[in-house]
Formats: C-alpha cells, sequence, structure tokens
C-alpha cells in the first residue's frame, strides 16, 4: 500500500489539534486524512470512511464506543487492533504520554503503521507545547493588565503620578517578598471592598 | 517519613466513592499514603493509564482486568491484578418514556409483575417492531467488558430475547448515556447511578430493572493495580486497600449518606445534583417521572456484605459472561486466569488484624437464596433462580 492509499481518520473534539495533526499528515504525503469531532453515530460515520488508522485523544469518551467495535464484528467490516502491535511497547508508552490513541486495521503491517503514529505523537507533543506557551503569554498579559489597573487607581486615590505609583507597588513587593502582580492584586481587591 | 503518593484514576460515578472518601476523610494520611485523584471520563483512558504507569491503581469495572489479562479488546495482554472489589449495586436499567408506554400497552400484566422479568414486555414491543417491519431497537451500556453488559444480556437473554439479533448494543460513555437516551439515539440503557435517577427526574426515563432484581451478588467495580507494581510495593497495596476498607466503612454508615451525597455532588469527583445522588445513596429511588419513592435499602453497599472482598466466584462469573457471549474463547482455563487476576490473598493479608468481616473461602456457590453464610454475604438470586459452581482450583 502506497503512502497516499492510507486513509487515515483523526477524532478530537479540539479542533485546532485535529487540524495540526491532520496537517502533519498532509506534509508527510498522506492524502486519505478525514477528520471529525464528536458524533453521536460514530459507528456509522467509521463504517462509512472504512480508516485503515484511527488517531484519536487518548482521553475521548469516545473510545468506549470505538472499543465496542472490536467485540461486534458485524458492526465494522474489518476487524481493528489498538495501537500498533504486540511488541511495541516503546512506542506505546510514547502515545500515551502524548495522549494519543491508536486504532489501527488488523493485517497491516507495523512498519507502515510506525511513521503515522508517529506523527500524531509528535504533533500532539507540538500542540500541548503551544498551548503551554499561550497560557503562560496569556498569563504575563493578564498581570500586565493587573499591574495597570492598581497603577490607576493609585493614581486616582493618592494623587499619584504613574511613575510614583509603580515605585509604591515594587516597594511593597520587595518589602513583603511578594511578586508586584500580588500587590497589584491585593490594591484592586482592598479599593473593591470599600465601595 | 514521606508519605508515598498513589495516583488513583476514577470515573464520575457513585461507586467512585470509596477513593473520593478515603481521601476526603483522611483515611490515607492514616495509612501513610497520599492519594492523588485523577477523574476520568472513559474507561478506556482507565485501562490504558493504568496499563502504561500513568496512574498506580484505578476504580475499575469488574471485567476490565480480566479482559487485560486474557488480552482482548485488541490490547497487547495486560497483567493486572485486584486486590479488592469496591462496592457493589447502583446499575439499573432505564429505558425512554416512550419505550416505557408501549411496554405497559403490549403487556400490562407483565409490567404488574417482578422488575426482573420486565424484559418480557420488552420481547412483546419487539415483536410488535418486527411484524411491522420497523428497524430493532438501540439499547447501550458503558463498555464490552462492563458488568452493565452482563447484566443487561442476562435480563434480555432470560426473557428470550437474542441480544445479538433481536436489539442492537452499542456502546457509551457514561456521561454520555443521558443525553443520548433524551435525544432518542437509544431506547434504553444500563448504566450506573446517578446516570439513570437522572433521566428519571428530568422525565426523560424510566428504570424498569434494578441490578438487585438482576442478581444481587453481580460484581460491579474493582481496584485496580499492576501486578509488578503490587510485587514492588506489597505494604503500599496493604496501605491502599485498608483506606478504601475504611473508606468503605464509613460510606456505608446510614448517617454519613448525606455527607457522601455532598462530597460526591463536587465537579470534581461525580458533578451531578445533590438530591438526586441522595435519592440514590439513601436507598429511596424514583423509578418513573412522577412516581412514587420506593425503599432499596441495599442499592449502594459498599462495605456489609463483603462488597469490599473480591471472590473467585464472581470473577469466574464475569469470566464465565465472557464467554458465554462470544468476547472471550472457549478453550482457555477461565478459572485460572480468574486466579491470576482476582487476589483475594492480598486482601486478607491488607486486612488482617481489622475489624473485617472474612469469609472461610474465596468463591461460593453464587446464586442460592437461602444460602448458610447469608448473614455474611446478603441476600443472593439471579432473576431466572439459576445457580453459579465455580470451579475450584488449588
Amino acid at each position: 500500500m502506497k503512502l497516499e492509499e492510507f486513509s487515515i481518520l483523526v477524532i478530537d473534539e479540539d479542533t485546532d489539534r485535529a487540524a495540526i495533526v491532520e496537517r502533519g499528515l498532509a506534509e508527510g504525503g498522506y492524502t486519505r486524512v478525514s477528520r471529525i469531532g464528536t458524533s453521536y453515530n460514530l459507528v456509522e460515520r467509521v463504517q462509512a470512511l472504512a480508516p485503515d488508522v484511527i488517531i484519536i485523544d487518548l482521553e475521548n469518551p469516545d473510545r468506549d464506543t470505538l472499543e465496542q467495535m472490536f467485540q461486534v464484528s458485524r458492526a465494522i467490516k474489518r476487524p481493528i487492533a489498538m495501537f500498533v502491535g504486540q511488541s511495541d511497547s516503546s512506542m506505546i508508552t510514547a502515545s500515551v504520554e502524548a495522549g494519543v490513541s491508536a486504532y489501527v486495521v488488523d493485517g497491516l503491517r507495523q512498519d507502515r503503521i510506525r511513521p503515522i503514529v508517529e506523527m500524531a505523537i509528535s504533533r500532539f507533543n507540538a500542540f500541548d507545547q503551544l498551548r503551554r506557551e499561550r497560557d503562560e503569554a496569556q498569563a504575563k498579559l493578564g498581570e500586565r493588565k493587573l499591574i495597570e489597573r492598581a497603577k490607576g487607581i493609585l493614581m486616582q486615590q493618592k494623587g499619584l503620578s504613574e511613575e510614583e505609583a509603580y515605585a509604591l507597588l515594587r516597594k511593597n513587593a520587595m518589602k513583603h517578598n511578594r511578586k508586584i502582580y500580588d500587590i497589584a492584586q491585593s490594591v484592586i481587591t482592598a479599593f473593591q471592598l470599600e465601595f | 517519613m514521606t508519605r508515598k503518593i498513589v495516583r488513583l484514576g476514577f470515573v464520575p460515578l457513585v461507586d467512585c466513592a470509596l477513593p473520593v472518601v478515603a481521601h476526603a476523610q483522611g483515611f490515607d494520611v492514616a495509612e501513610n499514603i497520599d492519594l492523588h485523584l485523577i477523574r476520568e471520563m472513559s474507561w478506556a483512558a482507565i485501562r490504558d493509564k493504568l496499563s502504561y504507569g500513568v496512574f498506580d491503581a484505578a476504580h475499575m469495572l469488574a471485567g476490565i482486568p480480566l479482559a487485560a489479562r486474557i488480552g482482548l479488546g485488541g490490547m497487547p495482554a495486560q497483567n493486572l491484578v485486584v486486590p479488592m472489589a469496591l462496592g457493589r449495586g447502583g446499575n439499573a436499567i432505564t429505558v425512554s418514556t416512550r419505550l416505557y408506554q408501549r411496554m405497559l400497552e403490549l403487556a400490562p400484566q407483565i409490567m404488574q409483575g417482578p422488575r426482573g422479568l420486565s424484559a418480557r414486555a420488552l420481547k412483546k414491543v419487539i415483536e410488535d417492531d418486527r411484524a411491522h417491519g420497523r428497524p430493532v431497537m438501540s439499547f447501550a451500556t458503558v463498555f464490552p467488558f462492563s458488568s452493565h453488559n452482563y447484566e443487561l444480556r442476562y435480563w434480555l437473554a432470560a426473557a428470550g430475547i437474542d441480544p445479538d439479533q433481536d436489539i442492537n448494543i452499542g456502546v457509551i460513555a457514561p456521561p454520555r448515556m443521558f443525553d443520548s437516551l433524551r435525544n432518542g439515539w437509544v431506547d434504553g440503557y444500563c448504566v450506573g447511578e446517578p446516570w439513570n435517577l437522572r433521566a428519571v427526574f428530568h422525565g426523560d426515563g424510566v428504570i424498569v430493572a434494578l441490578k438487585d432484581d438482576i442478581w444481587p451478588r453481580s460484581p460491579e467495580k474493582v481496584l485496580g493495580v499492576r501486578e509488578d507494581w503490587a510485587i514492588s510495593n506489597p505494604d503500599t497495596v496493604s496501605s491502599l486497600v485498608r483506606a478504601l476498607v475504611r473508606a468503605a466503612e464509613w460510606a456505608d454508615q446510614a448517617e454519613n449518606r448525606t455527607e457522601l451525597a455532598q462530597l460526591l455532588a463536587d465537579e470534581g469527583h461525580v458533578g451531578a445534583s445533590f438530591d438526586i445522588l441522595k435519592a440514590s445513596l439513601g436507598g429511596q429511588p424514583v423509578l418513573r417521572p412522577g412516581g412514587e419513592v420506593i425503599d432499596v435499602p441495599d442499592r449502594h453497599v459498599f462495605y456489609r456484605y463483603t462488597a469490599t472482598f473480591p471472590w473467585l466466584s464472581q470473577g469466574q462469573w464475569v469470566g464465565s459472561q465472557m464467554q458465554r457471549w462470544g468476547q472471550a474463547p472457549l478453550d482457555i482455563n477461565m478459572a485460572e486466569m480468574v486466579k491470576r487476576v482476582y487476589r483475594p490473598d492480598l486482601y486478607r493479608t491488607a486486612v488482617a488484624g481489622m475489624d473485617v468481616a472474612l469469609p472461610r473461602e474465596d468463591w461460593r456457590i453464587e446464586g442460592l437464596r437461602d444460602a448458610p453464610d447469608r448473614a455474611l454475604v446478603g441476600p443472593d438470586g439471579f432473576l431466572d433462580n439459576s445457580i453459579f459452581t465455580p470451579d475450584v482450583i488449588d
């Protein structure tokens, strides 16, 4: 089977992550990639698409539904087996750590499946990294806004200049050995309490 | 001395009570362990995370460790063991209000009879559908290797319904069950609480059989750990079992049930309404919308009746159902397989010296309504009065 002949289905409620995985597979030369989110008629959809490989978020509740397909041969034409192969435990561990689960049509050669699953694992990990960075950036942005607001309150309430307000926050942060945004938060809280 | 951390995965159901209580009431700390509880939304995720070391222990369906050991479900075989059970009860079969009306119309007398035989009314509906050329109905359970699957099939088969031909049985994760019934994607299901009462409270479903009506001693959830972890951490296994047994004892007290309902209502635990949880835990469920409260004191049993003991005979019954329904091959030595998975020896070691009632043997003949050990094990009896005799091996 050539690369472009593999039919791959990506099931993920996180559409951003699904898109990243799909793009990765397309760049890797796989052209028959489908994507679905949560679907109540999952069994029908999977039957209709007849994928050779399913990549799904490990924690997705739809996995319990997929598990049934191993048991009921009449529900799906070809039996599918989980993960890659009995011997490849290092890859399974990497999958579980990355939060990727893969279901593979029985009988496909392991060496043909490996790059697909590896691709999914690396994309899941990359997405995780992106999400962490985004969360950190958002948290930083939030801190800056908090400090701006506290400065504004001090300027208005105490008649300070912007620099004096910032210096006051910093002085208190050093004195109490706390982060400057913690002090800013306290200022805002105290201000809200008064009204 | 630092306490050993035990990472334990659970699924939001009433019977996740034991690990939740063990942590909330400090039974873990008293045994010198720190339970880290992780909420999961699927049994497949629980199994995989336990098998590959993300968790040390897990709240599991009784059939999962056995299926994992046999290598069913497309997974490479996993050596999981069961040092204890996590209580019993809580399951029920719920049908849509529409299907309930049809069962009533077509078989009013059967619906007046025992709930365990209510599937005979369902058979009438199936025959009516067939005569009119309507498509077969869909039912759902929570996992292929769940007691829910085996209970639903037992209830159906006893009424002459072939679960593989006369209806469709699919799998839906517990937190998604209620929506599936409400939206008409399934006609009925077998699931643990609070997902039955929720359908009743919202007017979408009617409970037609409780687990007690099918087989009160049917095994439910168990504690699963990896065999290699159990071998390397024998003291931690014992501490964990003791903490969970203490939690079971606490959870079984009638006076603690309201507090337990509050604890479980928390979003981080079950995350269902307090009223529903209280009705279920108090043994006072309502079976149909607007119906009367009924008394089912044994609806949730956590401690009494040896509810935490990992009976080999219960494990063998699960194995026999796997074989009955074509999940497991007939030529494997199931008794031997069960003995490797179900580990009453680990339980006995852990609770030695505690005031815990223990059976003399690790197995018993199941299903006798007036067995000599009834005071110890509680009510017994299959809906069709059959008897299950386990294979005894040394």
